[in-house]
């Protein structure tokens, strides 16, 4: 069996290669370094994959690990300094600007154009033309779509009556509802709603999930962060003030040590039952129905980011009601911006490498994103990889194989693919230094808020004044046109 | 009787027994309940982790080897390489940190310098004149070292007759041992380039370097004490009888100082061991060293708990067993070098 | 022949030699970083086309630092100086009036030791004032009062207890050598480990204390979310690993003492007290200031506890100088991480000096 097992394996990669144009043994004696950050999600599968692809071409994959929070760094030293000993990289295709600028990353338009297996039109639009290309030239290849969408206990919604959460206050009030409730069983008092929001660690991207819905109506191209025109930031108005305080009360129905919560302790509590409602990537959908170590196999519901009724009125600063003119993409009066956090895992190949140690990056890459591969990894939790192509969506059988019900993977699917063709969907902030306006500016403060240090008008100060400091230092007109250049605007 | 009053000379009261001890069993509980949560955790599945705390295997919980699988054959070579790049580094840095130091220590215990303060101005005059034109001229490095070197020595030539201050072996010893106050992470990234000009990077050879470099403070400063406590008289008269001062050291005082040597080569290898801020900045992939790997476990996902408590086992066992190896040793030799602050 | 003359050669340079290894390593270690650290914490980096450009902007990283946008993220916000804050700088006037006095009437007035001091002093007393200030109602430490509140709050706890640990073993118990092993321990353990590790003990919910906790109905409470009782975790972490180190080298001293003396005494009636106090005590001091320097240069480092215990968290309370630095470095603005950097340089360095010349040279001296 096993023996049969690894034949069909190899087979199918010879055939996956065969229409890229690889032919097998072709790489061998080339190493490619990969370097993504430390597992076993989205170590694990490229790993796996790595040794498959190895078996059939001759190319030795080497996936090197670290951790998290040094990746950006590690790349980009390795890359700049011109030591180069990292051939390729898994990372996020928001870090994509800083590499392009100095040239750092291959051009890979062209082989994507001629390469027929990846099936590029099965790649959901939003990651093909979007997340994929800087200026409209391809420099990664999406292995797993990012983006934020609510969870909730469909067994709690039921016995309280309420409905799937569609704007922020429906949160709150699904959260003000259930919190105190023992809700797996063991006969202590749960929580509403747990999401992560330590600093220094992945909580910067909850408060845009929240405060975009209010910030974005007219389409990805009006953008989140930034006024189109000048620059200005536009976390320091109204709307970003309301999404602050919905952002603060959900602490009111949390566990208290919420502020040191990371996402692996929110998906461990939600998985252990012990809250109704999160904010979260895909992965929750895929670890809820791990026999193993979930026990709301089948309890939960997955819908797109909750939306809002008033929008910003850029001139103003206000917020104003939805209208046909405020909110041209709304859904029964309710403004949706689904927010692309992160971007999802992409690889990247260094310009600097031999030329034969890019085409096994390429390859390899591409191999990986196949849908052959692709399709099966998405549907277990443990790989890290969540949906990104349409096959992905339309296939249920993969999902059911995997252990969903039918009804969950319908509702689960579903959401995500809401998301992905709303036409309104928020795209992650990409311009040079991004990590300095986010993780430093942007974490600092919402830390310090959530901390009890600054209030509501403090914190939108100090997060405008430290953007627009960085905005001067490396020159507004740069900074603008890049930021103009990532969303398409006009 | 009174519970606090001694019974027999020599002996201690009941009563201040029972305080002592009891002190002492509670500190001793202290050290080892952390560790011993470590063990049990790394036979934990998640769920056991998440439910709430699990106290005794086999009883609150069915111990599982799934976290002590997946470290040494899942990843197999990913878990074997940075614990041999670890003991390679760790061991080969102890030993060329203790040679230098303890040379450097001696030397400085019992012979005299007397460096003139104007040839260490110079010296820095050189090498800023070389910075300043490598840097503002665009001369390449090497060569403005060299030539920087050059005029320092020839400078030093033309001025051998000008009257200067001079320093002593205290103001050495001061600044070998003040360079331990450098915070690594000053130094860190200018290593970084330094390596990254010379081409070592990511290297054992880098890495080495760099822990010899940070631990020869500690060596020189400890070391100086032993020998500043061993008595002159032997290495005197066997200066007398025609010994060159290399004998001397080699077949006399470092065998006197033998268990100031352990002592203070343990300390030294445990912090090469353990070293962390450094060996992130300076390695890749190559020489990963083993607390990389532990720090890394901390995924995006959360915290690996298992995985985490079976690579800080797998770390800390080495460096017991070599602390009951050189426990004798330990004992005296600490002992003899402390005293002399 | 030749080989004789190499030998006579080498012994007659023997001394340089042996130090030169050394010498040389520390030279190119040392200048080297300080050079090119300074350098950077004057500049800006930034990735253009084509690679990276670091140009000069001045003192600007320093200013924002001191007085511009980071200074609530370096210094702290400031806040009316309340009781303990008085207490603060009462004890700093302290030090530094017996430090001029003790200087003035010593023998020993050096133009390098007067230059020192003038250096020295106005920074140390400016130090306390900060940190007075920033402790009131409605002030928040920054990274340097944070820094120095782990230096010394954790410095002094672990000197007690490691000193009454040691001092404990000292006595004529059984067991000694195990008690002394496992005491140990702890400092084989990489700091990365035992960060880790107290995260999962520290831990509210799961951690193997929580049944505790709910027995007090501190079950609800969360010691991340609380500015002090966080860097009192990143604290008790800390005293962990190093209690050990202290322990070791002060059973040491009081193991050296001559037993014949403390018979004599006890022959003589003395209490137990008695005998610490005249005989124990003194001739264990000097000792005992060396280790403490030598916790206090080490404790100025502290990154890898708050690293992984709170991330720098709740707000920025629990970061430590390192880990600000270390946070600045991976957001790429090496510009404002090397000016952090080099900060702590040098208050490390003006009170490790300090405390040398203050502390560790009069005992030495008082010994002699």
């Amino acid at each position: 069996m096993k023996i049969m097992n690894k034949l069909a394996v190899a087979g199918s990669v010879a055939i996956a290669l065969g229409t890229t144009g690889a032919q097998a043994a072709e790489f061998d004696g080339v190493t490619v370094n990969v370097m993504t950050f430390t597992g076993p999600q989205i170590a694990e599968p490229l790993q796996r994959r790595g040794a498959e692809f190895s078996e059939a071409t001759g190319a030795d994959i080497n996936v090197i690990t670290v951790p998290f929070s040094d990746l950006y760094q590690k790349l980009l030293t390795d890359w700049v300094s011109g030591t180069n000993s990292i051939d390729a990289g898994v990372f996020a295709p928001q870090w994509m600007v800083d590499y392009v600028t100095p040239g750092l990353l291959e051009d890979l338009t062209e082989q994507v154009a001629a390469d027929e297996a990846l099936e590029s039109d099965d790649i959901a639009k939003f990651f093909r033309e979007f997340s994929q290309k800087y200026d409209n030239k391809t420099y990664m290849l999406t292995v797993d779509g990012d983006f934020h969408m609510v969870y909730y206990r469909t067994d709690i919604a039921e016995e309280l009556g309420l409905d799937a959460p569609k704007t922020w206050d429906d949160y709150l009030a699904f959260a003000k509802a259930a919190h105190g409730k023992d809700m797996n069983g063991d006969g202590e008092a749960d929580y509403g709603s747990c999401m992560a929001k330590k600093r220094n660690a992945q909580s910067y991207w909850m408060i845009t999930s929240v405060a975009s819905a209010f910030i974005q109506s007219q389409g990805t191209s009006q953008g989140a962060f930034f006024d189109t025109e000048d620059m200005s930031p536009l976390y320091n108005n109204e709307a970003f003030a309301e999404a602050l305080r919905i952002y603060g009360e959900t602490g009111d129905y949390a566990p208290s040590d919420e502020i040191n919560l990371d996402v692996g302790d929110t998906r461990g509590l939600f998985t252990s039952g012990r809250c109704a409602l999160t904010l979260d990537w895909g992965d929750i959908g895929t670890l809820a129905i791990d026999p193993e170590t979930s026990k709301v196999v089948d309890k939960v519901g997955a819908v797109a980011l909750p939306g809002s009724t008033r929008v910003l009125d850029r001139a103003s600063g206000k917020l104003v009601d939805c209208s046909a003119e405020t909110c041209p993409h709304a859904v029964d009066g309710i403004n949706h911006a689904p927010f692309a956090a992160f971007g999802g895992w992409s690889g990247g190949v260094n310009s600097s490498a031999d030329d034969a140690v890019k085409e096994a990056a390429y390859a390899f890459f591409s191999y990986v994103s196949q849908p052959a591969q692709s399709n099966a990894d998405v549907t277990v939790g443990a790989t890290g990889f969540n949906p990104y192509r349409t096959s992905q969506f339309e296939n249920m059988e993969n999902w059911t194989n995997a252990g969903m019900s039918q009804e969950a993977a319908e509702n689960y699917l579903g959401a995500i693919q809401t998301s992905l063709n709303s036409p309104n969907m928020v795209l992650d902030l990409r311009i040079p230094q991004n990590q300095r306006y986010q993780q430093i500016v942007l974490d600092t403060a919402i830390a310090r808020y959530l901390a009890g240090e600054l209030d509501i008008e403090g914190t939108m100060k100090s997060i405008s004044d430290g953007w627009s400091e960085i905005t001067e230092e490396m020159g507004m007109e740069d900074q603008l046109s890049a930021y103009r250049l990532t969303i398409g605007a006009q | 009787m009174s519970w606090f009053e001694s019974q027999k000379l020599g002996e201690m009261a009941p009563g201040t027994k029972v305080i002592i001890y009891s002190l002492l069993w509670f500190w001793a509980f202290v050290v080892v309940f952390p560790l011993y949560w470590v063990v049990i955790t790394s036979f934990k599945l998640p769920v056991h982790v998440s439910d709430g705390p699990d106290f005794l295997p086999f009883i609150d919980y069915q111990p599982s080897l799934h976290a002590w699988k997946y470290i040494f054959i899942d990843l197999g070579s990913d878990t074997f390489r940075p614990y041999l790049n670890s003991v390679i580094i760790a061991s080969i840095s102890t030993v060329f940190a203790m040679i230098f130091g303890s040379m450097a220590a001696y030397a400085l215990a019992r012979l005299h310098f007397q460096p003139r303060l104007i040839s260490i101005v110079l010296f820095l005059i050189a090498l800023g004149l070389a910075a300043y034109a490598a840097i503002s001229f665009g001369v390449d490095w090497r060569l403005a070292l060299a030539l920087g070197i050059a005029v320092f020595f020839f400078l030093v030539r033309a001025l051998q007759r000008v009257p200067s201050p001079r320093l002593g072996n205290g103001d050495i010893l001061f600044w070998v041992i003040s360079q331990r106050i450098l915070p690594p992470i000053v130094a860190a990234l200018p290593i970084y380039i330094m390596f990254q000009q010379l081409h070592i990077l990511d290297t054992h050879f880098a890495i080495i370097l760099t822990y010899i470099t940070v631990n020869l403070p500690i060596v020189v400063w400890l070391m100086y004490d032993f020998f500043v406590s061993i008595p002159r008289d032997i290495e005197e008269s066997a200066g007398l009888d025609g010994a060159s001062k290399i004998r001397i050291f080699f077949e006399m005082a470092l065998p006197l100082a033998k268990p100031g040597l352990a002592a203070t080569s343990l300390l030294v290898l445990i912090l090469s061991w353990n070293e962390y801020l450094l060996a992130l900045f300076l390695s890749t992939a190559k020489a990963q060293t083993i607390p990389l790997l532990v720090a890394a476990q901390n995924a995006t996902r959360g915290p690996q708990w298992w995985y985490m408590s079976v690579l800080i086992i797998i770390m800390i066992v080495p460096v017991v067993l070599l602390t009951i190896l050189l426990q004798r040793l330990i004992s005296k030799g600490l002992l003899l070098g402390a005293v002399k602050g | 022949m030749a080989s004789e003359k190499l030998d006579n050669w080498l012994d007659r340079h023997s001394a340089r030699l042996f130090l030169l290894p050394t010498v040389l390593l520390i030279l190119s270690f040392s200048l080297f970083p300080l050079v090119i650290s300074a350098w950077l914490s004057l500049s800006r980096f930034k990735l253009v086309a084509g690679g990276y450009d670091i140009s000069y902007i001045g003192w600007l990283n320093y200013k924002k630092l001191f007085t511009g946008s980071q200074q609530f993220h370096f210094l702290g916000t400031f806040a009316p100086i309340s009781l303990v804050g008085w207490l603060i700088i009462a004890l700093t006037a302290a030090i530094l009036f017996w430090g001029i006095y003790t200087f003035l009437i010593s023998r020993n007035i050096t133009v390098i030791g007067v230059i020192g001091r003038l250096i020295a002093f106005p920074v140390l007393g400016w130090l306390g004032w900060l940190v007075a200030s920033t402790t009131g109602e409605g002030g928040r430490l920054g990274s340097l009062s944070t820094t120095l509140y782990y230096v010394f709050a954790g410095v002094t706890l672990q000197f007690l207890m490691g000193t009454l640990l040691a001092w404990l073993c000292a006595q004529n118990i059984r067991g000694r050598a195990f008690f002394r092993l496992v005491f140990f321990v702890p400092l084989m353990v990489t700091p990365v480990g035992i960060a880790y590790m107290f995260r999962m003990l520290a831990d509210m919910s799961v951690g193997p204390f929580s049944p505790i906790w709910k027995l007090f109905g501190l079950g609800e409470f969360s010691w991340a979310a609380d500015p002090w009782s966080a860097r009192m975790v990143v604290i008790i972490g800390d005293s962990w690993q190093w209690i050990p180190f202290i322990f070791i080298v002060m059973l040491a001293a009081f193991e050296s003492q001559s037993r014949d003396e403390i018979e004599a005494a006890e022959l003589d009636g003395a209490s137990g007290w008695q005998i610490f106090k005249d005989i124990t005590w003194p001739s264990v001091v000097p000792v005992a200031a060396t280790v403490v320097l030598i916790r206090i240069i080490e404790a100025f480092k502290i990154v890898d506890l708050p690293n992984v215990l709170t991330n720098g968290g709740p707000g920025i309370a629990t970061e430590s100088l390192t880990l600000h630095s270390f946070i600045e470095w991976r957001a790429l603005n090496l510009g404002g991480s090397s000016s952090v950097a080099y900060l702590l340089l040098v208050v490390s360095t003006i009170i490790c000096v300090s405390y040398f010349q203050l502390v560790v040279l009069p005992m030495r001296r008082a010994r002699e």
